[in-house]
């Protein structure tokens, strides 16, 4: 995963393809070609609308369409619409989320639950990614780096029952316990806030780990040494070179975990207990019941959307004006 | 370096590597339990259930057909991706900001909700449940992931190098081609890896989008209704090591087609 | 006419993805143009493996089984197909029956076209709840019921004989129930009626019904290990003794008790409900004809029966089916005669009424 690119000299020819023999050089000197990128790079403004044409075709269609259609049916009073009645406008469901209390504690739980899992992977695999990185020669960091990503294909469904008949009263965790003879009963660590959090940080370490490997990974080594030369220690190292650096990086993650985070439902209803109810068990609540419950699962999805928005940009705003801030 | 510091960071990383790896050798213990129910204490073993799984041509076809949905659902999330992450990155237009949250909206939305807003959506378009729905639907889905991988790799590349390179006389297209799109390579490796695991484990859209052949999730699911057995736990470690393999072959592969080129 | 027409486009609109995509799903081309086929939604295993060859062999059609695993799932999977669905069977609880009729989604069982339909015990085929609007919907082939599960080897048999040990501080951490499932149970517990048929008239008095039962029930919660949903994690729950007893279908446990474990269940004095699946046809389901030679067939040996039973644990409904069962079976799936006149069956007239009122209970409980 080195980027020979970015090390890597270029030569005249090499770049523009002006030697002949290369398939670049013929390519650049093949004149339909050239009338085909003179076209298409006649003035910028139209490289740009033409960059910018398929992504918004897409994202308007593709990323806009669904969301538009649950959005509608948020704003109806039935759906799927039984024979014989007609549908109406209505704004009920948003109005029930926001009149009734009971909704609200699932609602900020789920919030908070992402926010806080979210620091307790980034503090867990940081120093695992900083080990891959900076204390492991290149040959090894793929292949131990690979190895990390093997159980991540086992699926969450099969993952998370492992996680119980490790946590379980019988199960692994407490079998060992007993055996040393540390306890005499089991521990009953499962459907509590920590047998969620060990099922979570196991989903979300993945989305973590790798951008904290891949902004660590093309960190000069030489910074951190030039450093040590003008007398820093490791602490203040890291704290002045590695962690600014890696700003990008932990940002990245954090904002892949967090919105992973907060649409978690198979695990947190599998491993938590009776008062870690998540939002996305409700909205899904309004699912398996009667019909007439879609439009009320769709606007509030449509909050739960609207709220991890926000967060998430401003905790982009926050990394952003952090990174501006240690370059000044 | 600190030695102190790398013992204790290396502490720390094979810690990380016992609490992953801890739960997959006991699915994979299960796996040989003699007995309907996963869970300890185990009386007696036996190899019918991986047996089992080798035996029926159903599970097999059924991890094959995840495979084909996850590859080709992850080739149009990856080139979709990476073109909306250059077009994003580095640039100021009107309408970024509104582009970008529409980008990530799909990540956004919960698995189910999503997974009927494209259900009512394919109907509306007209695009029958079945494979080709089920890889529109999780390529859609994984384009956010990409966009994120891929803008944090761009947005470190050092913008003298494209300058040098127009400079030389390259046009933009060539100007990508060799000096953007090898600096990407490992995000988009990487982004690569979310999309086919996001594939390979999605449950709710497979669900809704799939016809009357079961992707391998959904086919677990079904089975679970009647009690986690064994037999889920040897069909998700053949599933491991078939990917295993397909892992390392690919790997392989490029390997030997880098060295040929 | 048009059924032929819709199947035609169908086909093609079929042929053209799998045609785009490389590994194309053969049977989909063959069962669209031939039209020799019958497609059913099911869970696991309700369809034996055994009888689906034979039948196929025997009649030369094709049964296309699409696996289910949540009757909500399913309900929203054919609202989102309606009016043109994919599929000629599902199997429908029969409590959650209304909502399918209500959405248009069934049609009628035409019981006279199932020469086979004595062969189900009176008890399920002419029972009151599987009649509505002067229709039958379903054909039973399995019953389900409410049950108190417990371990043998901590629970007695005589505390089991009341849902109050469930409640009892001597078992703190150490059950669980589904909550939808317990607000009935608890309210006939309390005397009143858990379907709530009897105060349709007067929803007022239900709501206040409602708000009682969540009271008892946000007491009691500190007493509970898990508000839980699928049979799958009571099992787990059990086997890892996180549980010694928990409210729960007789399906996971008589699985369970067919394995081996240490485990009975009881119908408690204060009475239960019970349920039963059905195979329901669709409203203009794409293959009528050949779904009601699919239930006919189905339903023509108590064999067949006692297969269903083996594999998901819950009760047949054909006459004789028992006997063809293991005598661990048997056992897990029959109750004394004085238990079972406990029981009653889940209706569902009064769901409307009655889901609009639980759910926001069931959020308040979770909240609590």
């Amino acid at each position: 995963m080195s980027d020979d690119a970015a090390g890597r000299s270029f030569s005249k020819a090499e770049i523009a393809g002006q030697g002949e023999r290369t398939f670049w050089g013929r390519l650049a000197n093949w004149p339909l070609y050239r009338g085909f990128t003179a076209f298409l790079t006649a003035s910028p403004r139209r490289q740009f609308v033409i960059l910018a044409i398929f992504p918004l075709i897409w994202v308007l269609t593709q990323h806009l369409g669904p969301m538009l259609q649950m959005l509608r049916v948020s704003l109806t009073d039935a759906y799927p619409v039984a024979p014989g009645t007609e549908q109406h406008f209505t704004l009920q469901n948003y109005t029930r989320f926001f009149g009734d209390r009971i909704f609200w504690q699932p609602f900020f739980r789920t919030l908070i639950f992402a926010g806080v899992f979210t620091f307790c992977t980034l503090i867990l695999t940081y120093p695992v990614a900083y080990f891959l990185a900076r204390h492991v020669s290149r040959k090894n960091q793929v292949l131990m780096l690979l190895l990390l990503l093997i159980p991540f294909w086992v699926g969450e469904v099969v993952r998370t029952y492992a996680i119980m008949i490790l946590l379980g009263n019988t199960g692994a965790v407490n079998m060992v316990l007993k055996w040393i003879g540390l306890i005499d009963r089991p521990i009953p660590f499962m459907y509590t806030s920590f047998s969620m959090g060990v099922g979570i940080v196991y989903l979300t370490a993945l989305y973590m780990l790798l951008p904290l490997y891949s902004a660590l990974e093309k960190l000069p080594k030489s910074y951190n040494e030039a450093a040590a030369d003008l007398g820093a220690g490791a602490w203040t190292r890291f704290r002045r070179v590695t962690l600014p650096l890696t700003l990008e990086g932990i940002s990245s993650g954090c904002t892949l975990v967090f919105l992973i985070s907060t649409g978690f439902y198979a695990t947190p209803v599998l491993l938590g207990g009776p008062s870690t109810t998540v939002f996305a068990e409700t909205i899904a609540g309004f699912f398996h019941v009667a019909g007439d419950q879609w439009p009320t699962g769709a606007a509030f999805a449509t909050i739960m959307f609207a709220a991890a928005l926000v967060l998430t940009g401003i905790f982009q705003k926050l990394m952003n004006s952090l990174r501006k801030g240690d370059t000044k | 370096m600190n030695r102190g510091n790398r013992i204790l960071l290396s502490c720390v990383y094979w810690a990380f590597v016992l609490y992953v790896f801890v739960p997959l050798v006991l699915m994979i213990m299960m796996g040989f339990k003699d007995s309907k129910f996963i869970g300890f204490p185990i009386r007696s073993w036996t190899l019918d259930w991986y047996a089992g799984v080798f035996a029926n041509t159903e599970v097999l076809a059924t991890f094959g057909y995840s495979v084909a949905i996850a590859v080709l659902s992850t080739l149009i999330s990856v080139a979709v991706g990476t073109w909306i992450a250059v077009l994003l990155e580095g640039r100021k237009f009107f309408g970024r900001a509104a582009l970008f949250g529409l980008t990530i909206l799909p990540a956004l939305v919960p698995g189910i909700i999503s997974a009927i807003a494209f259900r009512i959506y394919a109907r509306m378009l007209g695009i029958e449940p079945g494979m080709g729905a089920i890889i529109w639907a999780h390529a859609v889905h994984n384009v956010p992931f990409v966009v994120l991988v891929v803008s944090a790799r761009l947005s470190t590349m050092p913008k003298s190098q494209i300058e040098a390179a127009r400079d030389l006389g390259a046009d933009p297209i060539v100007a990508f081609l060799r000096i953007t799109l090898p600096y990407l390579v490992p995000a988009i490796l990487g982004a690569s890896i979310f999309c086919l695991l996001l594939s390979f484990d999605d449950f709710v859209r497979s669900f809704f989008l799939g016809g009357y052949k079961p992707t391998l999730p959904v086919l677990i699911f079904a089975k679970l209704k009647s009690g986690m057995s064994p037999e889920i736990n040897a069909i998700a470690t053949v599933a491991l090591v078939l990917t295993a393999a397909i892992g390392l072959w690919a790997e392989r592969f490029t390997r030997r087609m880098n060295k040929e080129s | 006419m048009t059924k032929l027409i819709l199947n035609r486009r169908n086909f093609i609109g079929t042929a053209a993805m799998s045609g785009a995509a490389l590994a194309s799903p053969v049977y989909l081309r063959r069962a669209h143009a031939a039209g020799g086929e019958v497609n059913i939604w099911t869970y696991n295993e309700f369809v034996p493996t055994a009888f689906k060859e034979q039948f196929e062999a025997e009649t030369g059609i094709k049964v296309n089984v699409r696996l289910v695993d949540d009757q909500g799932k399913q309900f929203n999977l054919l609202a989102a197909e309606a009016p043109n669905p994919s599929v000629d069977i599902m199997t429908v609880a029969g409590h959650r029956f209304l909502q399918f009729i209500d959405s248009d989604l069934l049609t009628p069982l035409d019981t006279d076209r199932l020469k086979n339909w004595g062969a189900i015990n009176p008890t399920f085929s002419e029972s009151d709840w599987a009649t509505i609007n002067g229709h039958k919907w379903g054909a039973p082939i399995l019953s389900g019921m409410e049950v108190l599960s417990y371990n043998t080897e901590l629970v007695t048999p005589e505390e089991a004989e009341t849902w109050d040990t469930l409640f009892s501080d001597k078992y703190k951490g150490q059950t669980a129930y589904v909550i939808q499932d317990m607000m009935s149970i608890v309210m006939l517990k309390m005397g009143y009626d858990g379907n709530m048929v009897a105060y349709m008239d007067d929803p007022a008095k239900a709501a206040e019904i409602v708000e009682e039962v969540k009271q008892y029930l946000i007491e009691k919660k500190p007493l509970v290990r898990k508000y839980y949903d699928g049979g799958a994690e009571v099992q787990q729950m059990f086997v890892n003794q996180d549980i010694a007893l928990a409210q729960s279908w007789n399906g996971p446990a008589a699985a369970l008790i067919n394995d081996g474990f240490p485990l009975a269940m009881s119908i408690p004095k204060e009475g239960s409900y019970g349920f039963v699946y059905t195979f329901n046809i669709a409203n203009n389901a794409p293959n009528l004809d050949n779904a009601y030679t699919f239930l006919d067939a189905i339903l023509a040996s108590p064999e067949i029966g006692a297969s269903m039973t083996k594999a998901s644990g819950f009760i047949s409904t054909y006459k004789g089916a028992s006997e063809y069962l293991s005598d661990i079976e048997k056992k897990s799936t029959s109750f004394p005669e004085e238990q079972l006149a406990n029981l009653q069956f889940f209706r569902a007239e009064a769901n409307d009424m009655k889901y609009k009122l639980i759910d926001p209970a069931v959020e308040a409980i979770k909240a609590s």
